[in-house]
């Protein structure tokens, strides 16, 4: 209980519940805008963050993350645009429900589905992330190494494209990890004689160039689009009918969304659309789906925010991230002088619950300003883009260069950018190549180490049952999706919504 | 964007239907390019001394890396076989050449980095904020000068203020702090 008490203690100041309020502010009219995503804002915020202290650095980056999902659900509703990626599903009958003048039901709907995931998936966060940092504590540099390569390969069954391009890319990623010095032989690699990578590629630039640079050259070529907007919302909360309705379905996909949150580099994305996917399997009225119906909306919205508590579990617990904003938070805490895992969870307990206090703030805070201002944010689409992606450069700039007060980290950012973009356009997601770039250094260590305690006989790897265990299960993420895609093509199966994002 | 070909339409022939994706080997291509270029400065790496010769060696883990993207990237010409949409999955994003627009845009930002040196972090941003919505076609010029004066100064303030980052002062010496 103590530890609770003194997570708690960490947060309750003005200043840090100020923090976390603005943190929703943005996450809410981030995740509202269409192109503009919660990686990419946390990407942004992330050089800002440094300079405060540790807990409230992450908590205001928690919070963004948990109402950026939220805050897609507006505009896929209203204007028939997913804001984020991970709202795509709740169009699918947000939308034809807003269609039919129940604009502020199907808010009211999205936006208790997902306080409700979101505080489902704070809770097993609670119980869990504590369990598992026990375990782990076990752990020895070989099941760190195969730990990653499992989450590694898990990138062949998150969002996107395909599977080949996120494994690609998360290849990619490793390798750009591995720039500068060799930690154990001190030799120079990758490093062109150019003085400012010896000690590698600095993570902000990259992260800030994939996610805003990619995306500002996007919608560079977009400029035309034109939003059909449904006006005159005053939200409704669900009334008792429609809470029997989709009680069930909220419950199974908090349940859905926190065990695809939890399992690594898998996102809120995929967790939506399974969301979806299941409610409908589950529903007696299949054929209401995609007209506006109301467990359409409920099932993506909980399983989306689900899966922001349960991607803290694996980042706090293990240094593993769960998801692609999850992976820019553990790059925080590593600038911030932290090594997630294990050791964290038991020489700082009060953190790991000073983040969970902030999440259910968050959780709170947004189901308020939804509640409240979901009009006003549907109106944050009226920004003309020719000065709000300027603005994204003009932060992306500052951002890339506040961290090393470094020119060369601008021009990093800006060719980070041009190859996200390119990427991007050939189906290779920026969140798989920074699942790698983060991972890169405890793939490379945990490698090295236990080279060295195994003699460099590689076959003794084996010998250890949980390195079995990620073994067997690397390989069965990285079977899985052609196994699927297989048997869909042979049985002509497509399913009801398909992914694309984080 | 339809898989289907018209009678007459050659766009399948051009892309080249069957097992053999073309845009995508052009990829496979570029990734294997690359993969060499990286391999090849891999055998420059320096020799590891002697003391470290229990340690794996530098070059290990990213010639591993090289042949796994090799590996994979030899597949990705192959991958819509099974994909349900086909190439039609892939193709959507990019069935239409990259807009003249994104490479105006990307030149104009480089440029502005590039001027930073000279004309100071603060006016390369007050440039971009006056260029890019000119570029992009916003013409109001009511709202343009405010923005363009106002909000790269209130992001100046906040980083050179309040977070104490030095930022390049140019010719003119600009320096917020």
């Amino acid at each position: 209980m103590e530890p609770i008490l003194e997570g708690f203690s960490l947060i309750a100041s003005p200043f840090n519940v100020t923090l976390i309020f603005a943190g929703v502010l943005i996450g809410v009219v981030v995740g509202a805008l269409p192109g503009l995503s919660s990686p990419m804002a946390v990407a942004l915020l992330l050089p800002f963050t440094i300079q405060l202290e540790p807990v409230p650095a992450i908590a205001m980056m928690a919070a963004l993350y948990c109402a950026g999902t939220f805050g897609g659900s507006i505009t896929a509703i209203l204007i028939n645009a997913p804001g984020a990626p991970p709202a795509a599903a709740t169009a699918l009958d947000g939308y034809p429900m807003a269609a039919r003048g129940a604009a502020g039901r199907a808010l009211g709907i999205a936006a208790i589905s997902s306080i409700c995931g979101g505080v489902f998936s704070l809770l097993v966060f609670l119980l869990a992330a504590p369990l598992l940092a026990r375990i782990a504590t076990s752990f020895r540099p070989m099941e760190y190494f195969a730990l990653a390569v499992f989450a590694l390969s898990m990138l062949a069954s998150i969002s996107g494209k395909s599977s080949l391009r996120n494994l690609i890319a998360g290849a990619v990623g490793v390798l750009i990890s591995t720039v500068g010095i060799h930690l154990t032989t001190g030799v120079e690699r990758f490093t062109f004689d150019i003085p400012e990578l010896t000690e590698g590629i600095n993570f902000i630039p990259v992260l800030i160039g994939l996610f805003a640079m990619g995306e500002l050259l996007n919608q560079s070529q977009k400029l035309d689009a034109v939003y059909e907007r449904i006006t005159a919302v005053v939200v409704r909360l669900p009334d008792r009918e429609d809470f029997r309705r989709i009680r069930g379905t909220i419950l199974r996909s908090s349940g859905i969304g926190t065990f695809i949150g939890i399992l690594p580099a898998e996102g809120a994305t995929v967790a939506a659309i399974m969301g979806y996917n299941e409610a409908r399997r589950w529903a007696k009225n299949k054929e209401e789906f995609g007209t506006g119906c109301p467990e359409g909306i409920a099932g993506p919205e909980a399983a989306n925010n689900a899966a922001t508590g349960g991607a803290m579990v694996p980042t706090l617990a293990l240094g593993i991230p769960g998801s692609g904003t999850t992976a820019i938070i553990l790059a925080a805490l590593i600038m911030h002088g932290f090594r997630p895992g294990p050791f964290l969870m038991k020489e700082t307990p009060e953190f790991m619950y000073a983040i969970f206090i902030a999440m259910l703030l968050a959780n709170i805070m947004f189901l308020a300003i939804g509640l409240v201002g979901a009009k006003v944010f549907s109106r944050v689409t009226l920004i003309p883009r020719a000065l709000l992606w300027p603005s994204v450069f003009v932060f992306s700039l500052i951002g890339a260069y506040s961290t090393g007060a470094s020119l060369f980290d601008v021009w990093v950012m800006l060719i980070a950018g041009l190859v996200g973009f390119i990427m991007l356009r050939h189906g290779f997601g920026p969140a798989p190549l920074v699942m790698g770039l983060i991972l890169g250094s405890l793939v490379e260590e945990s490698l090295s180490q236990s080279m060295i305690l195994l003699d460099n006989q590689w076959l003794r790897f084996f010998e250890s049952p949980i390195v079995n265990v990620f073994f067997a299960l690397t390989v069965i993420g990285l079977t899985w999706p052609w196994l699927k895609a297989l048997a869909s093509k042979v049985f002509r199966r497509t399913p009801v919504a398909e992914a694309s994002g984080e | 964007m339809s898989d289907r070909h018209e009678p007459g339409d050659d766009t399948g022939r051009r892309r080249g239907t069957g097992l053999v994706h073309g845009t995508d080997l052009a990829v496979t291509a570029v990734l294997l390019a690359f993969a060499g270029w990286a391999y090849y400065l891999t055998t420059g790496f320096e020799e590891v001394a002697d003391l470290f010769a229990q340690d794996v060696p530098p070059e290990f883990l990213p010639r591993l890396l090289i042949w796994t993207i090799v590996a994979l990237s030899v597949l990705l010409p192959f991958e819509h076989l099974l994909k349900p949409g086909g190439r039609a999955h892939f193709d959507e994003a990019r069935s239409t050449p990259i807009a003249w627009m994104a490479w105006l845009t990307a030149g104009l930002l480089f440029l502005v980095v590039l001027s930073i040196q000279w004309a100071s972090t603060y006016l390369a941003l007050i440039a971009v904020c006056v260029l890019l919505p000119l570029l992009w076609g916003e013409r109001r010029w009511t709202i343009i000068i405010p923005y363009a004066l106002v909000f790269p100064t209130l992001v100046m303030l906040l980083f050179s203020k309040l977070l104490g980052v030095y930022f390049e002062p140019g010719l003119l010496g600009i320096d917020f702090r």
